[in-house]
């Protein structure tokens, strides 16, 4: 998929959280993140998160020079599940 | 709490090519070769963005994604990039929804996206994006068909980079 757009001369990138799949597919780029399956973006209601994830995905689009580059981000899944409580639980408390 | 692979930077869920591949010998996409990179041709700030994602997300009202067909559904939807949360519903049997149910954000940030339209991070988004089911087990089918449709519908949409999340 993410080949056939990149042959039709449009730059690409992906979000993964499943490396092995990736390494095998050769996606033009791609950034990994270990996260659930279903929660490439993070975390629900971790607005900050979410787009932290996107714009880490545009500067590889800008800065990737080598086909098939995987840019890993320092996140884990422990860390983004404890801050999403964290902001459900504000949440909640300002309802 | 106590499991390493928690506060790891490691998939979550290691071997799964392998594991999907044996169940269900080629439905995986294996390459031995690498495309060349297409350059982006203006800034990102000027940039039209389009989003496709695997994660069965629809309009709702959009012929259901059919999440039972023993080889896949290889046909995609539109997702028309203004949409409201409100508008969509998700499709799929294949990836916790635990998270997505209560903010779609998590595997289709449609908000945030237009959160950085409005910014001018990016300079725009295409008119649609496009959703179908990562659920597809024939993957030479699903080369020659879904992806070449859905490359040719962001193409006929003008989008200048392209953001992809494989649910």
């Amino acid at each position: 998929m993410q080949r056939a757009i990149e042959r039709r001369g449009i730059p690409t990138v992906s979000v993964t959280v499943a490396l092995d799949v990736t390494e095998h597919a050769k996606p033009p780029r791609a950034i990994f993140v270990p996260f659930m399956m279903g929660h490439h973006f993070g975390v629900p209601f971790h607005r900050e998160l979410q787009r932290r994830i996107i714009l880490e995905a545009f500067d590889h689009l800008v800065r990737a020079e080598q086909s098939g580059e995987i840019k890993r981000l320092p996140v884990t899944w422990a860390r983004a599940r404890k801050e999403g409580k964290a902001i459900e639980q504000a949440m909640s408390s300002r309802a | 709490m106590t499991d390493s692979s928690e506060n790891s930077t490691a998939q979550l869920r290691p071997g799964l090519w392998q594991t999907v591949n044996e169940r269900y010998p080629g439905s995986m996409i294996h390459k031995e070769d690498f495309v060349p990179l297409a350059r982006l041709r203006k800034p990102l700030s000027e940039s039209r963005l389009s989003f496709v994602s695997t994660a069965g997300v629809q309009p709702k009202g959009s012929l259901p994604f059919d999440t039972v067909h023993p080889v896949g559904d290889y046909t995609f939807r539109h997702v028309p990039s203004a949409s409201r949360l409100s508008d969509l519903e998700i499709h799929q049997l294949k990836y916790p929804t635990a998270g997505a149910l209560r903010d779609l954000n998590v595997i289709f940030p449609i908000q945030r996206l237009q959160e950085l339209a409005r910014e001018g991070v990016v300079g725009e988004l295409t008119a649609n994006f496009f959703s179908f089911i990562g659920y597809n087990m024939d993957a030479e089918r699903l080369e020659a068909t879904l992806a070449e449709d859905i490359a040719g519908a962001v193409a006929v949409e003008g989008a200048d980079v392209v953001l992809l999340a494989p649910a």
